[in-house]
């Protein structure tokens, strides 16, 4: 890139398909920059949530996500989405959701009931981004 | 009506054990109902569901679920508008939510059938019935027969007053 002219780099990032448009190292440590907010400080629950960790969330994105989950020492360790079972078989598609890193090393599916935020029953899609990362997430 | 440390006694009780000292504070009966949940909260449950008490108890609940939050919130108008389920008498409480290991403190006095679910968790069914007294006391006020307002989910985890009268606490399931 130190090859190009700053006029010609402005052109290629803006040509750079949505999907790439935002910078993994930037979420790589907690907090991420704005607009994710931290779930516990607008919703009544625990900072640190076992098995998914301290929550961030975009709140234009809800319910579906991505939540950010970043383990006590503030490391991203895992992407989760929420979506609503009803809204699912009521036809409608979670499509092309974010991700906060491109690494993921194993997928964890599975029912939720409710808590607040989603309060309807949900599936909880958990991404883990690396093979240590569900047990830094557990307590 | 939430007060400091979530700790209320909402109807008299507390008062009373203030005026009275502590050997009346003493006196008071405490029975602890449980918000409850599975690690991954696919179930969330209070423990005990059904429970006979008598008139003038201290019920605590206690949020030992470590990832959720919960509440206990009786069914009545003054509370999101939802129906009475609780004696005409009596005066309906929320306790707002709890995180892990906040408890929350209310007393009943007034005979009858009371009902309450969890803010979050009402779909999920997870609500409760307390009955104070018996049939037959003064004041008694029996179970609500409206079957509209309540989440069905909510209203199938309810036990009938017969059972909880005969085996004094009903858990999960």
């Amino acid at each position: 890139m130190k090859f190009l002219t700053p006029l010609a780099a402005i052109g290629i990032a803006l040509l750079t398909p949505a999907a790439f448009a935002h910078d993994e190292h930037l979420l790589e440590t907690a907090p991420p920059e704005a607009p994710y907010v931290q779930v516990s400080d607008v919703l009544p629950l625990p900072e640190f949530l076992p098995g998914l960790g301290t929550l961030f969330v975009d709140p234009g994105t809800l319910p579906a996500g991505p939540f950010l989950a970043y383990d006590h020492d503030g490391k991203l360790s895992a992407t989760v989405y929420m979506t609503p079972l009803q809204a699912l078989e009521d036809g409608t598609a979670f499509d092309g959701l974010a991700i906060g890193s491109h690494t993921v090393s194993s997928v964890d599916i599975y029912y939720n009931a409710g808590h607040p935020g989603v309060a309807e029953p949900h599936a909880h899609v958990v991404l883990f981004h690396d093979a240590d990362a569900k047990a830094r997430l557990a307590q | 009506m939430r007060l400091t440390r979530r700790e209320a006694l909402l109807v008299g009780g507390g008062a009373l054990a203030t005026l009275a000292g502590p050997a009346l504070a003493q006196s008071i009966q405490v029975e602890r109902i449980e918000m409850r949940g599975t690690a991954r909260g696919e179930r969330i449950w209070f423990s005990p569901r059904g429970i006979a008490i008598p008139a003038g108890t201290t019920l605590r609940f206690v949020n030992s679920d470590p990832g959720n939050s919960h509440t206990a919130t009786a069914y009545h108008p003054d509370l999101f508008g939802r129906y009475s389920r609780i004696p005409t008498a009596a005066t309906p409480w929320d306790s707002g939510f709890l995180l892990p290991d906040e408890s929350f403190d209310v007393t009943l006095t007034v005979p009858g059938v009371y009902d309450y679910y969890c803010i979050p968790h009402e779909m999920a069914g997870m609500a409760g019935r307390i009955v104070v007294g018996r049939p037959g006391d003064p004041g008694w006020e029996a179970a609500s027969a409206d079957t509209e307002d309540p989440a069905p989910e909510a209203l199938a985890a309810l036990p009938s007053v017969e059972r909880i009268l005969t085996e004094g606490r009903i858990e999960r399931g």
